[in-house]
């Protein structure tokens, strides 16, 4: 058998992982389109604030790759023919496979404004974005960070712990809509304005203009124009999926995955960024574009390539990281209207400080969000597999603590690691 | 492997072992430096300990996009890196159990690594007997009496 895994990265590498722990013998080729070792794209603030060196972006070394006793092939792949089970190569080369793995990922779009081509304009998303913009990141520069979500806020805060003249600029009315409820982002924003960004939200850029000097004039409606001397673009990604133009494989955003995340021709699948599978709240095909869904689709996928049926119990987003000196989390479904029941709570009830809330539908905790100390991540943490079980809490909140130890001094966490095998 | 077992219907909660922990980590007796917890609920009259279970399939491990999460091939302890870790605290919202915790100072995470001794000095310096180190397979002792209590506790509190 010879399996082909197109991607390098948290899907791609998770799959042949799993794949290896139950098939050591098969062919595996694996097909990177950037090349080199495989590099962990959430680094990019943190290499960008100094916190990470150059080094710490490559997640896995040489040696991996042939004690994984893998074929690899630094290529890009041009289109899958899944008839005759082909893949071809831009460089003209051919493979044929018994079974495939796309896990190509996505990559950063930008919005349709003028003169947004031009260099001295990056997103950040590749590690070649964090060649390029490491140079900017330097005190005393201006740059504009546009569009307000988890990757471009990462780069702005990056950029102000730097020193930089930071102007973060949103089209619509708030920050952050896939990760913090309104009123985290209110908590948020406010936390970016005290520590000297200037963020204008309700602001559309009309065109940039690249001036003779390198730098740039921006035009936003309805406002004075301002200069900076670099543009970081974050308004969102794409799946990667023009590779299989032309065949049977369904297709919406990304490609469409059931529960083996195999698509709907036999012997393909797909898994990460570019895949669009269940979530733990009965959505049939969602894309979540997270590095833990990653890894998750991945061991599923590299369980099912191996003939070892393993379903995926659905993605659950999650994100939390460290900026603007708040930590923010959240989980599964956090916004009014999500949930029948809303309870917020400070902080200081689980130790901490800071603004949580949890929704609730019929009892059973649905999502939470958290905007605070660090010392509340935890309690999102522990939240997680009762969100993914359904669990009823029939407890009051302020009572939550110590029902979660409860719950985990209850069961055998060997146990509960074996029984929720697809975590 | 050997792992530290809890048993919260010995623990009175003295935190020795919070102070023993980050002691030999941090060089101060700090609850807050500790990275084994006691969870005090007095309404409930339940001390329950917590430290890492170094699980075999460790999710932290799995999704630490720094790949600073491995595990110790000789203790089996499930171990940050933290030059390599870059304080994204996704483990910390991994973790089922709340048992990663935040080094503000370096501003990484940090767990439990069993002191890379054959016997950690939390269970040393447990008065109790609640703390014990211990081969896996015979943990799960613990879970009845334990179950018990705070159930009966928590009904009782919310019942008030």
């Amino acid at each position: 058998m010879h399996v082909v895994i197109i991607g390098n990265s948290a899907a791609g590498l998770s799959a042949l992982e799993s794949f290896r722990k139950e098939n050591k013998d098969a062919k595996v080729t694996l097909i990177s389109k950037e090349g080199g070792l495989a590099y962990s794209r959430v680094l990019l603030p943190y290499y960008l604030r100094g916190k990470a060196d150059y080094d710490n972006f490559f997640i896995r070394e040489k040696k991996y790759y042939e004690d994984m006793d893998v074929d690899y092939i630094e290529e890009t792949v041009e289109c899958v023919d899944d008839k005759k089970k082909v893949v071809s190569l831009e460089n003209g080369g051919q493979i044929t496979y018994d079974k495939l793995l796309i896990a190509t990922g996505s990559r950063a779009v930008s919005p349709p404004i003028p003169g947004l081509d031009a260099e001295g304009v990056y997103n950040m998303w590749t590690l070649k974005d964090a060649e390029s913009l490491e140079k900017y990141f330097e005190k005393g520069k201006r740059v504009m960070v546009l569009g307000s979500g988890f990757v471009s806020l990462q780069a702005a805060w990056a950029a102000l712990f730097k020193g930089l003249e930071v102007t973060i600029v949103e089209l619509v009315s708030r920050i952050m809509p896939n990760v913090l409820d309104d009123k985290g982002a209110e908590l948020l924003s406010n936390s970016i304005r005290e520590l000297g960004a200037d963020l204008r939200v309700n602001t559309m850029t009309e065109k940039i203009e690249k001036l003779e000097d390198g730098s740039f004039r921006v035009y936003t409606k309805g406002n004075e124009p301002f200069e900076v001397d670099f543009i970081v673009v974050g308004t969102g990604v794409r799946a990667n999926i023009a590779l299989v133009n032309g065949t049977d494989i369904k297709t919406d955003r990304g490609i469409l995955v059931d529960e083996f995340m195999e698509t709907s021709v036999k012997d393909i699948y797909s898994a990460g960024d570019v895949a669009q599978g269940p979530t733990t709240f009965g959505d049939k095909n969602v894309i979540h574009a997270l590095w833990p869904t990653a890894i998750e689709m991945g061991k599923v996928a590299g369980n099912n390539l191996a003939g070892k049926p393993f379903p995926y119990e659905g993605s659950l987003n999650m994100n939390t990281t460290q900026m603007f000196e708040l930590t923010v989390s959240s989980m599964g479904r956090f916004n009014e209207g999500e949930g029948d029941r809303v309870e917020v709570l400070d902080g200081s009830v689980f130790g901490g400080k800071g603004y949580i809330k949890l929704v609730f539908e019929n009892d059973k905790v649905i999502g939470a969000t958290a905007v605070g100390s660090t010392n509340i991540v935890p309690l999102l943490g522990k939240l997680r597999p009762l969100i993914r079980k359904k669990t009823v809490i029939d407890v009051p909140v302020e009572k939550l603590g110590a029902y979660l130890h409860l719950q985990i001094a209850k069961s055998n966490p060997r146990n509960i690691m074996k029984s929720i095998k697809s975590l | 492997m050997f792992i530290v077992t809890m048993d919260p219907t010995k623990c009175v909660g003295c935190r020795n072992c919070e102070y023993a922990c980050s002691y030999n980590r941090a060089g101060t007796c700090s609850s807050e430096e500790s990275n084994i917890q006691v969870n005090f609920y007095p309404d409930e009259n339940a001390c329950i300990p917590m430290t890492c279970m170094h699980c075999e399939e460790a999710y932290c491990l799995s999704v630490c996009p720094a790949g600073a999460i491995s595990r110790n091939e000789e203790t089996g302890a499930v171990i940050i890196n933290e030059n390599l870790c870059v304080g994204c605290k996704m483990c910390m919202l991994a973790c089922p159990y709340g048992n990663i915790h935040f080094d503000s100072a370096k501003q990484v995470s940090r767990k439990c690594n069993l002191c890379d001794t054959d016997e950690p000095n939390c269970v040393k310096h447990c008065i109790a007997g609640a703390l014990n180190f211990e081969e896996v397979e015979e943990y799960d002792g613990n879970r009845k009496g334990c179950d018990g209590i705070i159930m009966r506790a928590l009904k009782e509190g919310g019942e008030k």
